[in-house]
């Protein structure tokens, strides 16, 4: 007993002098003195405070010390396996294919998408027949794919930047076509400034989830494209719903959202309406004087317009410079190619100096209009403005993705919870017929010398199914003779296959 | 900001003496060379004065001691013929140190890719078969260094809240974007912002700064200042040119002449700029088709599917292969857009310590032993996602390790290879061929051409359903610009001559090595090249290829070594063409990047830090290209002795225990790239 306490006593000597050392630290620590006297005075007062604030701080730095790739090993839905069992479920598991084949409908339709062979134009070469046909499948309103001047420019800007930025916007790879570019953009929309992204696509779904976040509120158009879907998605705010196009039903989402912030008495949070210009879905377009007075963020593509690739954003400095950090695909990709840059920006000058552009193709859309509002046989729920003409088979009731019909059908507002509108259990569609005869109306208008398709979509992805559909794309590299002469051609297969059916 | 300044160490002396070598500079240095952080400091805020009352566009770029060298028209900067007869050469940059013998004939330009014939300087980027990948130790700073990084971040954020506090009410007007009004709330909230306002902007002088011309081995800065504290940014109109380590240029293929760029040439002519559209919406072109081919080809995979943009190829096609009822293991230093596209598909995330083989599999083990969250019920698939090499650290995959894993686990493996494609491998055929594993061993495949290739965009490969799959269910088909004829034919060409093209009939041409089309990793069948593109002899042979790959291999071992040797902490695999060097300081990181633009020869760099890096690991990061010449890692080394000695950054136990003189190192280049 006194041996024991002979060889514990260097033990208390040290436990004592680090506690002297510690006090002694402590006191010389600048604003210790207060934290002392608060400590005692409050453990004066209530002694089980000073256990509680002791508990939270435990909890706290337990919180922080958890790591948060580690499971919840110790939560109620784990069990307890030994190595052995284990091994068994391992040699037990068989995982499904990571892809599926594709079945032979899939491949029949991926072996009739068009391929040209050369230059893609009004009248490209198609790999498949080794004809010219007329174009009205890819995007090119204002014609400028193969304008020579774009061309000219475009290599005179590879032999001084080479073709790759190699590098981020942050990390050197901001060159300064890419800024004339930015400032060409702002100039030609009228905005403070502007940002590019170096894909259409991408640009959108990383615009989002800048600025929106979660508990901020999106109300969004139920006609709006893929691309925004993914980027409400990303950005997990809250979102509600309001009817395609329907200035209305967006009055009413509104109030409702209003009235729920008051209900709960919440702080002012952010909230975002989202909408297009012309719908990609049905080329459809947005009332915008009436739906705003100013626009804070304009997102747009230079791939389509202006026949180059990547995407901007529009819109004051602060927006702007805020996605400079915060835009996902901005940081993290590297910047789009000199000549590219150059090209759009040549782009936009062409635009600028020859305003006769937009007046053909406006002819252009007008004249395809005329002779495919004729038709019996489909309906078009595009503007009659928009250079992407969206054509449904028509089957009576009428589609509801038109604004018109839609009011008719129903009274009853939908959820504005849910991106699926209230009349969709109305659709009576069958996607894979209606699919099925839209691409014998692509291929007989191919063999006539005509290039449509069929609208994309990512059946089982998208968040509403929307209707087949064939996509026109207009072009101002046409005269109106010649878009009169392959819209007939449409407007001919359409009557053909659809008269073999019925 | 706190940074030691510890008295000159007799290295530091030892190392302004004069040397021989630095003779390669015509120019004198105008100053002593700097032999502490305060001097430095005092010298800086002097030239910052001088700049703030002059304010004229013309005076030399602002904040230099030395004057930086730019030519006086815009022509010049970029006009290469022009440019090589200055006689000067004063940054050391336009001309090759020894000028070259009869014998020698280059065809690139030296400000794009350097002239470098010593056969002398060039490795294999090979991993020793069969033994084990070393683990990758951090090394970590003394405690004085962790201590006052943390205080650096303490007072930075505590004066950015008062500044806030301050700020907010005696001068509203800059805040007014952050505050609710007029019923708007505000786009952006004080709190989230306060990282991007009142640390990074303090630095904001090392990021974003435009550039013009190539970026290959040197880059042309379009130089500027701030007069209020980087929230604005005034261009002078002045250029500075220097040494480029920071472009991801692996291979050097970043050129506006020689053989890539006649056939983009070619190819604009042909094609245009564009092919209007998305790819299954008569978007798609033959040049597509064949550039799939021959990516397929180069990574060994039955198929190959391309996309306009990198980012997007991770993020819109990882919600094709996945799904819910899924599991993604994840690497925790996994790239953002793998984030976004696991994100985007609704699979279950689980990550792993980065690299950490025991990690993973006890992970796997849990994983597929719980299966899914409360229902209990087995994962569908589960997906292993991993980089083959990763961007901030330098390190590599332990792909020997994994595959093993693959096979008792039965997971699927997608390897991102956007850094080591092009940049590892005896044939630049990425991480596989580096450690001469079969790369169809890996399901999914997924790399960039931006690094290697001087291009823009990405791929990913696989067998052929895979692909089918892909190109049918993600998202780019049917809704994303398709890449553009130039591009496509940057990648053809630089591709193709990484490869080498196989001639058919051996005897037809005496300058290229006859190739035989053969089992991966072989060169190119000619058939795979449009009939317009013809390649010039050096490059159609691979010889050019080949060197670049050995050139590219010499010089990061070289750099990463001799950084080792000097004294400095570096992360990551010495094979990598990413070295990391650990600067800790949020404060030095500023002056690292200054110190290194300053010079007689300016270098750029890429300085990162929270949160792309963990807070207290602040690091430069130097992107070693093969169109660097062994004297450009010369002068990087040189650089960072001097600077390193300044802001007391050398804290690394060299290898062997032993620290070496930068002459020494420089010495005996070849001996330290190839030591093991």
């Amino acid at each position: 007993m006194e041996s024991a306490s002979t060889n514990l006593e260097p033990l208390f000597a040290f436990l004592a002098k680090s506690l002297s050392t510690l006090e002694f630290a402590f006191n010389k620590l600048p604003g210790s003195a207060v934290i002392q006297r608060y400590v005692k005075s409050s453990h004066q007062n209530d002694p089980g405070r000073t256990l509680l604030e002791l508990i939270l701080v435990i909890f706290a730095i337990r919180t922080l010390l958890q790591s948060r790739t580690r499971a919840d090993r110790t939560g109620k839905h784990f069990i307890q396996f030994s190595d052995k069992e284990v091994d068994e479920l391992v040699d037990e598991w068989s995982p499904e294919p990571l892809g599926q084949p594709l079945s032979a409908r899939e491949q029949a339709e991926l072996a009739v998408v068009p391929i040209v062979a050369g230059p893609n134009g009004p009248r490209p070469k198609i790999a498949s027949t080794g004809k010219t046909a007329t174009n009205l499948a890819s995007l090119n309103f204002t014609g400028l794919a193969g304008n020579e001047n774009i061309k000219e420019r475009a290599v005179e800007t590879l032999r001084k930047y080479g073709l790759g930025s190699c590098g981020p916007p942050g990390f050197y790879g901001t060159l300064d076509v890419h800024m004339d570019l930015e400032r060409d953009i702002a100039d030609f929309l009228g905005t403070e400034a502007a940002i590019l992204y170096s894909q259409g696509f991408s640009t959108i779904s990383s615009v989002i989830p800048a600025f929106c976040k979660r508990g901020d509120i999106i109300v969004a158009d139920r006609g709006v494209s893929f691309a925004i879907h993914k980027g409400i998605q990303i950005s997990r705010s809250t979102v509600r719903w309001f009817d395609h196009n329907d200035l209305k039903s967006l009055e009413d989402v509104l109030e409702g959202v209003e009235k729920e912030r008051k209900k709960r008495r919440g702080p002012l949070t952010r909230r975002f309406i989202i909408t297009e210009g012309i719908f990609e879905k049905d080329g459809a377009m947005v009332d915008l004087p009436k739906l705003a007075e100013k626009v804070d963020m304009l997102v747009g593509s230079v791939a389509i317009g202006l026949s180059s690739s990547g995407g901007f954003c529009a819109g004051s400095q602060t927006v702007v410079d805020h996605q400079r950090i915060n835009g996902p695909s901005f940081v993290f990709s590297a910047s789009m190619p000199a000549l590219l840059s150059v090209s759009a920006s040549e782009g936009i000058n062409i635009l600028r100096s020859t305003p006769s552009i937009l007046t053909t193709l406006q002819d252009n859309v007008r004249a395809a209009r005329a002779i495919l509002d004729r038709v019996e046989c489909i309906t078009i729920p595009s503007h009659p403005a928009s250079p992407i003409i969206h054509m449904h088979i028509r089957a009576p009731p009428t589609s509801s993705l038109h604004p018109a019909s839609a009011a008719a059908a129903t009274t009853k507002p939908s959820n504005p919870t849910s991106p699926v509108p209230r009349d969709a259990s109305t659709w009576d569609w069958d996607i894979e017929t209606e699919e099925k005869i839209l691409q014998d109306v692509v291929e007989e208008a191919l063999v006539q010398g005509v290039m449509i398709t069929k609208a994309k979509r990512l059946r089982g992805q998208e968040t509403v199914e929307p209707r087949p559909s064939i996509r026109l794309a207009m072009t101002s590299a046409l005269t109106k003779k010649e878009t009169e002469k392959a819209v007939n051609v449409v407007k001919n297969a359409f009557i053909k296959v659809l008269g073999r059916k019925r | 900001m706190p940074s030691p300044s510890p008295s000159p160490s007799p290295m530091a002396i030892n190392i302004a003496s004069p040397s021989p070598t630095r003779s390669m500079f015509s120019k004198k240095r105008s100053k002593p060379p700097i032999a502490s952080a305060a001097s430095y400091l005092n010298a800086l805020s002097q030239a910052d004065a001088r700049a703030r009352t002059t304010r004229a566009p013309t005076a030399t770029p602002a904040l230099s001691l030395s004057s930086s060298i730019t030519s006086s028209s815009e022509d010049t900067v970029l006009n290469e013929s022009e440019h090589a007869y200055d006689p000067s050469n004063a940054d050391g940059l336009t001309h090759p140190a020894r000028p070259p013998t009869s014998e020698q004939v280059f065809t690139t330009v030296h400000t794009e890719f350097g002239h470098c014939a010593n056969d002398k300087f060039r490795l294999t980027s090979q991993h020793a078969l069969g033994e084990p990948l070393p683990e990758h130790v951090e090394q970590d700073p003394p405690y004085y260094i962790l201590l006052s990084t943390y205080i650096s971040y303490l007072i930075l954020i505590v004066i950015g809240h008062i500044r806030d506090f301050l700020g907010k009410r005696l001068s509203p007007k800059y805040y007014t974007h952050l505050v609710p009004r007029n019923g708007y709330a505000p786009l952006n909230s004080d709190f989230d912002s306060f990282y991007t306002r009142r640390l990074k902007t303090r630095m904001d002088e090392c990021f974003s700064q435009p550039v013009t011309g190539v970026a290959g081995r040197t880059i042309v800065l379009l130089d500027r200042i701030s007069p209020d504290y980087n929230h604005t940014h005034i261009f002078t109109g002045t250029r500075t040119r220097a040494l480029n380590i920071s472009s991801y240029n692996y291979l050097g293929f970043a050129q506006a002449r020689g053989g890539c760029a006649d056939a983009v040439e070619e190819s604009i002519i042909r094609y245009g700029v564009t092919t209007c559209g998305a790819r299954l919406e008569g978007g798609s072109s033959d040049l597509h088709t064949t550039t799939e081919a021959l990516v397929a080809e180069f990574v060994g995979m039955e198929d190959a599917l391309i996309s306009s943009m990198g980012f997007a190829t991770n993020s819109a096609y990882i919600p094709a292969l996945v799904g819910k009822g899924s599991l993604v293991i994840s690497d925790e230093l996994n790239h953002a857009s793998i984030r976004f596209g696991t994100r985007l598909s609704g699979a279950n995330v689980r990550m792993f310590k980065h690299n950490d083989m025991r990690n993973l599999e006890s992970l796997l083990r849990e994983v597929i032993s719980q299966g899914q969250p409360k229902t209990h019920r087995p994962w569908k698939k589960i997906l292993v996602v991993v980089e083959g090499l990763y961007s901030m650290e330098g390190t590599l995959v332990n792909l020997p390790v994994i595959l093993e894993l693959k096979k008792k686990y039965k997971f699927y493996l997608f390897v991102d290879e956007a850094h080591s494609i092009g940049a590892l491998g005896p044939h630049g055929r990425g991480v596989a061929d580096y450690f001469g594993i079969d790369p169809r061993s890996i399901d999914i495949l997924m790399g960039t051409f931006t690094k290697s290739f001087g291009a823009a965009g990405g791929y990913i490969a696989g067998n052929k359903a895979l692909i089918d799959r892909l190109r049918v269910r993600g998202h780019l088909g049917p809704y994303a610009e398709a890449m553009t004829p130039p591009v496509l034919t940057q990648v053809l060409a630089s591709m193709a001559s990484i490869m080498g093209v196989a001639v058919p009939s051996p005897a037809s041409d005496a300058v290229s090595n006859t190739l035989v089309p053969t089992a991966h990793p072989g060169p190119a069948s000619e058939s795979a090249l449009p009939s317009w593109l013809t390649l010039p002899p050096l490059l159609a042979s691979g010889i050019e290829g080949r060197s670049r790959l050995r050139r590219l291999a010499f010089n990061s071992r070289y750099l990463h070594r001799g950084l080792v040797k000097l004294g400095f902490i570096t992360y990551g695999h010495p094979a990598s063409p990413i070295v990391p060097l650990l600067l800790f300081n949020p404060g030095k990181m500023c002056m690292f990047h200054r110190m290194m633009l300053d010079r007689a020869t300016p270098i750029v760099v890429v300085v990162v830090a929270y949160p792309a890096t963990p807070l207290v690991t602040s690091r430069v990061r130097f992107c070693v290209s093969a169109a660097h010449t062994k004297e450009d890692v010369d002068t990087v080394l040189r650089a960072c002795d001097e600077i390193g000695d300044v802001l007391d950054l050398k804290h690394g136990k060299a290898e062997g225990g032993e620290r070496w003189s930068i002459e020494r190192i420089i010495a005996s280049a070849e001996e330290l790239a190839g030591s093991s």
